[in-house]
């Protein structure tokens, strides 16, 4: 791992107490951690223990039954997604929500939403302020692209791009939105090696050159251990260990959680 | 009172009507997933079939039943071969669309074959006005309805027996389910598809004989399908109970609204009455009173 | 050879975000539109204003308007005929109580009225989809047609239920009424299509319509970059019940001139729309065009070929007319899901190759 010298902030996200069921299932049993600005912190367990539900809380899938969510300071109970979106807040999803009709250039243009304001009547004409904002985001969208590498693949229909591929333009999508704080439900799942690697590479230079803080839920221990500063381990909605990859590393409830031990 | 009861009983009878038309629909979308907009136009071509038979060709009643049951299961390994095998996996407004199709090439071909004039239908079901009741309790019922009732209560047992408990009735909710998996565990989708087709097929032509003897055959028996819908409604899409219990609350809704609405504001509410009713039951619960929630996953 | 585009290249993003980007394509599209507003003018008769270029325009509009609504933006809609509905009687009323109110004013105001009545319709879209919210409009359809039947405010009270559009010029030149050219009444028309036509394909690639599509695909994840479903749901209504509108003021005012509302604008009408937009091309501007071109032509060519040419009696050639569009759907939906633009799309493709084999 390199060491690499950034400031990590206080904490930009604050979860506490986080329960969440879906009828007689506890999904999540009172989880309390932080994200740090400008940190990586990957949250890894066993094949549903919750990751993906924590993630929906924090994005305003799901609302918690009981606990809180503090926000740049601003305490809620749940949140709607386009209330997230609008705060800053970026999701990808394990299942690639892409929109499957549209090309990969539209899909980036679509993440920046937010951020195109020109009035209905000017759109009816495609002139003035609605031609010159679509040219200036479509600048913006394009130094995306180039970013993450997938010129050759702007105008194709995303439906029809192989998986991997995909999961880029997602990313590139969710980038598009310039957020603050980034989600990734396992951004390399079904990857081989080399696709790994690229994806580590985009990562980690998302958060050195934009300084965006990203939360990533991710299987490849070797990933984890390699891009992400700090750790949160869940395990049958509850908690494990949250700290250093090396702590976590060593953490014997961990272990025993990812070997097998026969709960009491 | 009297005249409530009546009314009430009237609608319930109607419901009835309605729902053996829902009940095609529901099989058809239990086991293929595809809402078969057709299935009114499938009456109506049971009907004609029919019909034609006992004029055209003199075949006494209970051969051309038979028969018809023959056609019906013709037309359905027909329509699995020219139409649903080419449409496996499209998106389900592709298979809606194409069933309107449908509706429309079945329609075209009963009138050229058969004619589009009404014609009357006659088996051997009672007609006319129970005298028992009459007697009994001052009550007007037709008995014709009475008999649609029972048929109706015996095919949903058997419906529904058959659904749940045999092997090609499981094998019939997988395919609902998911085409692909089921063609993993090696359930052969084309035959599943003929078979339920054909059911329908039957089902409709029941639906057509209940209809047809009550008020003749004609084309405006393909537009219950319609009105089909607002039963769907309520009873869920994939409920054969449901089927029958939302067919009887349209048809009372319907008549009672005629009755006591209707007359304030100038007849004819039974045209929407169905449709907004079905609507409001949307807002509060998409699902029907029967239906399985649908649930959707990000 | 023809169709190159080599050496073409665009320099900035606004040639390339341009709707014709290829020089052939905006030559072509000059070549159209120089045909149909100068040449066709001047040889259009009665029979072929009315029975061809007439409803070939309006149900364009129609079509235009319930493919923003089901092919951007994937709401199905059966109330299309209630909507041309509410856009004829509008005009009705309009012309009727205003009689100085310029006809074009007249049309725009029914498509406000119409698209207001669409946004109420649509309400429910909030909260249901798919075959379920189709079974919403079929209430509005049927609802409407009620309604315009049997209130009699509606067509001013007059015996027969059936309203009539009385002579109104617009810049001098008589456009309503069985008096009006025919030559008139198709710049008029033609105008109105293609200004509208124009909008829409504007508004469909810019920022709204990809809120649209965002809906289409996948609602819940539109949510995530900031969509707020309502806003995009109702303004897609909104829109697409203006376009039905004003088609069904057009249908009114000039295509037919006088209209029975269960008639004109019955469930068959909703369904020929929706088949229209189907045929022609989900999602696409072109399609529109070539879908209501389509079905506007085939009846006429059938009945022209059965009728006319075999012999066949009306009402036989009806029913074969049936089953032939049946059949035609069917077809279409298995060989090309996406229509005749899709087609229209390959057939640029290997013109762009031609010819060479690849």
């Amino acid at each position: 791992m390199t060491e690499h010298r950034k400031r990590i902030g206080d904490n930009v996200l604050k979860v506490e107490n986080i329960t969440l069921s879906f009828g007689g299932v506890e999904a999540l049993k009172e989880i309390s951690f932080e994200i740090r600005e400008h940190e990586i912190l990957a949250i890894i367990g066993p094949n549903g223990a919750g990751k993906t539900s924590m993630l929906n809380v924090i994005n305003g899938f799901y609302h918690p039954q009981a606990g809180t969510i503090t926000y740049r300071g601003e305490v809620r109970s749940a949140m709607r997604p386009h209330h997230a979106a609008k705060q800053g807040i970026a999701r990808t999803f394990q299942n690639v929500a892409l929109f499957k009709g549209m090309s990969t250039l539209d899909n980036i243009m679509s993440g920046r939403s937010l951020r195109m304001h020109a009035n209905f009547l000017w759109q009816m004409l495609y002139y003035g302020p609605a031609r010159r904002e679509e040219t200036a985001h479509r600048r913006r969208v394009e130094e995306i692209i180039d970013f993450l590498e997938i010129q050759a693949i702007r105008r194709t229909p995303v439906g029809r791009l192989p998986y991997g591929l995909q999961k880029r333009v997602e990313l590139a999508r969710a980038l598009a939105m310039e957020p603050q704080l980034l989600l990734l439900d396992e951004p390399m799942a079904g990857m081989n090696v080399e696709e790994k690697e690229d994806m580590s590479r985009f990562i980690i230079d998302v958060n050195e050159q934009f300084g965006t803080t990203i939360a990533l839920i991710e299987h490849d221990m070797g990933v984890v251990m390699d891009i992400s500063d700090r750790v949160v381990v869940l395990d049958y909605g509850r908690k494990l260990a949250d700290g250093t990859p090396d702590e976590v590393r060593a953490n014997q409830d961990v272990i025993d959680a990812y070997l097998g031990v026969p709960h009491e | 009172m009297l005249f409530f009861i009546e009314a009430t009983i009237s609608g319930l009878m109607t419901g009835v009507m309605y729902s053996l038309v829902a009940l095609g629909f529901v099989l058809i979308f239990k086991a293929s997933g595809i809402f078969n907009f057709a299935q009114g136009v499938l009456a109506l071509f049971a009907g004609l079939t029919l019909v034609g038979l006992m004029e055209m060709f003199a075949v006494p009643g209970w051969l051309a039943i038979i028969l018809t049951v023959g056609v019906m299961i013709a037309l359905a390994w027909l329509i699995e071969r020219l139409v649903l095998q080419h449409l496996v996996n499209q998106t389900p407004i592709i298979l809606f669309m194409s069933t309107i199709g449908l509706a429309y090439v079945l329609e075209g071909v009963g009138d050229l074959l058969w004619g589009s004039d009404v014609k009357v239908l006659d088996i051997g079901l009672p007609q006319g006005a129970s005298d028992l009741m009459l007697d009994r309790f001052n009550l007007y019922v037709e008995k014709l309805e009475v008999v649609a009732a029972i048929t109706a209560a015996v095919l949903v047992t058997v419906l529904a027996v058959f659904f749940q408990k045999t092997r090609i009735g499981r094998a019939l909710r997988a395919v609902a389910d998911d085409h692909q998996a089921a063609l993993s565990v090696g359930i052969s989708l084309r035959t599943i598809w003929v078979i339920v087709w054909s059911v329908a097929g039957i089902v409709a032509l029941v639906a057509g004989i209940m209809w047809g003897t009550k008020s003749g055959i004609q084309f405006s028996l393909s537009l219950i399908a319609l009105k089909a819908l607002p039963v769907l409604i309520l009873g869920g899409f994939t409920s054969i109970p449901g089927a029958i219990v939302g067919g009887l609350i349209i048809g009372v809704g319907e008549k009672w609204a005629e009755i006591y609405v209707g007359s304030m504001v100038g007849g004819a509410i039974e045209n929407w009455f169905a449709y907004v009713l079905a609507l409001a039951f949307l807002l509060f619960r998409p699902q029907g009173l029967f239906g399985e929630r649908i649930i959707e996953r990000v | 050879m023809l169709y190159r585009e080599a050496g073409q290249f665009k320099t900035s993003y606004e040639a390339d975000q341009a709707i014709f980007t290829i020089r052939q394509d905006r030559w072509l599209i000059v070549l159209a539109l120089a045909v149909a507003f100068v040449i066709v003018p001047l040889v259009v008769n009665d029979y072929w204003a009315n029975a061809i270029l007439l409803p070939f325009l309006v149900y364009t509009m129609a079509a235009l308007g319930l493919n923003i609504l089901v092919g951007y933006c994937g709401q199905i809609s059966l109330g299309t005929g209630g909507f041309m509905a509410v856009g004829a009687f509008a005009s009705f009323k309009l012309m009727t109580a205003f009689p100085e109110m310029n006809l074009i004013i007249v049309l725009l105001l029914s498509g406000c009225v119409t698209a207001a009545v669409g946004v109420l319709f649509g309400l429910p879209s909030l909260r249901i989809k798919g075959f379920y919210l189709a079974v919403a409009t079929l209430a509005a359809q049927f609802f409407l047609v009620w309604l315009f039947n049997k209130i009699g405010w509606f067509y001013n009270y007059n015996a027969t239920g059936q309203i009539t559009v009385p002579p109104r010029e617009v810049f001098g030149f008589l456009v309503t009424g069985p008096m009006a050219s025919p030559a008139v009444k198709y710049l008029f028309t033609l105008s109105l299509v293609v200004a509208f036509a124009m909008v829409a394909k504007n508004v469909v690639r810019g920022r709204i319509g990809r809120m649209w599509m965002a809906i289409r695909d996948m609602d819940i994840a539109a949510e995530l970059i900031g969509v707020r479903p309502l806003h995009a749901k109702l303004s897609a209504f909104a829109f697409s019940s203006f376009y039905i509108g004003v088609a069904g003021g057009l249908i009114f005012t000039i295509y037919l001139g006088a209209v029975e509302v269960t008639e004109a604008f019955g469930i068959d009408r909703s369904f020929l729309v929706l088949f229209m937009v189907i045929i022609g091309g989900l999602g696409s501007i072109l399609g529109s065009f070539l879908g209501a071109g389509f079905l506007v032509l085939m009846p006429i060519l059938l009945k022209n070929v059965m009728v006319d040419w075999m012999g066949m009696a009306a009402v036989t050639a009806k029913h074969v007319e049936i089953t032939l569009m049946g059949v035609l759907i069917i077809l279409f939906l298995i060989v090309e899901p996406h229509g005749l633009a899709r087609l229209w799309q390959i057939a640029k493709e290997k013109l762009r190759l031609w010819p060479f084999p690849y």
